[in-house]
């Protein structure tokens, strides 16, 4: 399956290049004359419906996001860092995590067990933050007390309520997690546990299902946002960290069926046999 | 354009006057149960929002079927109980009932197509808006997108797992035209099926603020004589801070495997 993460990263390149490049963190639309405002639903809540993207999409990094481009063409220069606390852009790993991130990392590259492929190429749901940063589109669709947020691919979902109610129990553990919701201003702000284990990359980092999560996706004008995720994890890191993703309204457009499904693909398309010697 | 037409010929029969249940006899009113008042959104159209579910057994057999083994029993969903298959398809339904445990699409994890994802025993949420309804299933975490904005169905060809739905409302009755299936899916877990003629007329009514009548149209020529019909109720689920889960399919044993065993922390 090596082409096929090869045409992957290729896509991701293609889609990178076919866009003007911008600085992580700089407003999508900082060259756009007049940003349009937001405007207010019915119930209130900031109108932030139709469809987004990273600037910048991929989850094969968050410390390096799309090192790939260089190999196409050697003048663009590499982004920074998508982790903006700590300041030195890294994740805080706990020594023993930091190692298993670096064997997931290479068991990424040659993959011999089946719990070495991504859960994104399974059809399984990679959760959050990771879905924030994934090439393909994401939809809002807002409803009175609520925010849903649905991904093209994965047919992954996220129904937020903004009614205050409470967490579900802490032993539950939910693919994308049990997010509560509430605006503040134009910043929607969603405290999420009861997450599972998950991979935040293709080159294994990873939290523990004592995650905490806290989201903050603010909204400077109608056509930008500015995505951040702040884990918690004392199982996983040495403190705190934050990551910030910026995204861009893209043109809506219908969402057609996106078929991934669970068991499509056969675990030995992936697995390299008799990888021990590679390793 | 052939299954547009037919979309029209498919009488409203749902579409009941929601003023006629006050009948005059002899001078004197007689009063009629009132019309049972149903959530409407801020543009007058019935509000479908929320999280329903069936109480029947339809996932494992669409028709009347006593009770076996795991599988409760229960009368069915299909109207005069009646599947009108073609000869040589009602030989294959037989040997897929026959051979339902290897070749159920539903087992080997396939989306489950429509109508089988809305009376399947897990629940689902219909997120409403002016230009979409949102279907979104708890099984498989399946999304279905009923657009409302009038847009004709894509050109075919084209086979979806769950097939493509144009809505609109008649009167107080979203009705769901659905094409562009393919023929990998099922009915149920008793081997009724399909090809990829499949045409589906769906009508929603709300018959109260917590129920749907739910009625759907089933047309594929290429296996069955003629149009039939289920009809069935979708409850809305009312549990205080109600809200889907997620069940995936367990088409493989990823609990071994996800989250990745190294990553546990045992704590």
């Amino acid at each position: 399956m090596r082409t096929t993460h090869v045409l992957q990263a290729a896509g991701i390149v293609l889609l990178v290049l076919a866009t003007p490049v911008m600085g992580q963190e700089a407003g999508p639309r900082a060259a756009a004359a007049t940003p349009r405002p937001l405007e207010r639903l019915a119930d209130g809540q900031p109108d932030v419906q139709g469809h987004w993207n990273p600037v910048n999409p991929g989850s094969l990094s968050l410390t390096n996001p799309v090192p790939q481009q260089a190999d196409f063409d050697p003048t663009i220069k590499p982004l920074p860092s998508r982790i903006v606390d700590p300041p030195d852009g890294r994740v805080p790993y706990q020594p023993w995590a930091a190692a298993l991130q670096k064997q997931q990392n290479r068991d990424y590259a040659y993959p011999s067990k089946p719990e070495h492929i991504d859960t994104q190429h399974r059809c399984l749901l990679s959760g959050v933050p990771r879905l924030f940063t994934i090439v393909p589109a994401l939809k809002i669709v807002q409803s009175p007390g609520q925010i849903v947020f649905i991904w093209d691919s994965y047919h992954a979902y996220r129904v937020i309520p903004l009614d205050g109610r409470p967490h579900v129990a802490s032993n539950v553990k939910l693919w994308m997690g049990d997010g509560r919701g509430r605006w503040e201003g134009n910043t929607l702000v969603i405290d999420t546990t009861s997450v599972k284990g998950q991979r935040l990359t293709y080159i294994g980092d990873f939290y523990s299902e004592h995650a905490h999560i806290v989201e903050r996706l603010t909204w400077p004008d109608a056509d930008s946002m500015i995505y951040e995720a702040t884990i918690t994890d004392p199982a996983v890191f040495t403190r705190p960290w934050t990551m910030r993703v910026a995204q861009r309204r893209r043109p809506d457009e219908e969402m057609w069926e996106t078929a991934c499904f669970e068991g499509m693909a056969d675990p030995d398309q992936f697995l390299l046999k008799n990888a021990q010697g590679i390793r | 354009m052939r299954l547009r037409l037919l979309t029209f010929l498919i009488p409203a029969t749902l579409v009941l006057p929601a003023h006629a249940s006050a009948a005059t006899v002899s001078g004197e009113a007689v009063q009629a149960p009132a019309p049972a008042a149903i959530p409407r959104t801020s543009d007058g159209k019935p509000d479908l929002s929320g999280i329903w579910q069936v109480l029947n057994t339809a996932a494992w057999d669409i028709q009347d079927h006593a009770a076996q083994k795991g599988v409760p029993g229960g009368q069915g969903v299909v109207v005069g109980n009646e599947i009108p298959y073609r000869p040589e398809a009602l030989a294959k339904k037989r040997e897929n009932y026959e051979k339902r445990a290897a070749l159920d699409p539903e087992a080997k994890c396939y989306l489950p197509g429509v109508p089988r994802l809305v009376y399947m025993p897990f629940p689902f949420q219909i997120v409403q808006t002016p230009r979409e309804l949102t279907f979104l299933h708890e099984f498989v975490h399946a999304v279905r997108y009923v657009f409302m904005d009038g847009k004709p169905h894509p050109p075919a060809p084209i086979e979806w797992w769950l097939g493509d739905s144009r809505g609109r409302w008649e009167g107080d009755t979203l009705v769901v035209d659905v094409v562009h299936f393919n023929d990998q899916t099922w009915f149920d877990r008793a081997g009724n099926f399909h090809s990829t003629a499949l045409h589906l007329v769906e009508r929603f009514t709300l018959l109260d603020a917590d129920h749907i009548q739910y009625d759907v149209r089933v047309e594929d020529p290429k296996v069955f004589t003629r149009p039939w019909d289920m009809s069935m109720v979708l409850y809305r689920r009312r549990e205080r801070n109600v809200q889907l889960f997620d069940y995936e399919c367990y088409g493989f044993d990823w609990e071994k495997t996800y989250p990745y065993p190294d990553m546990r922390t045992g704590q």
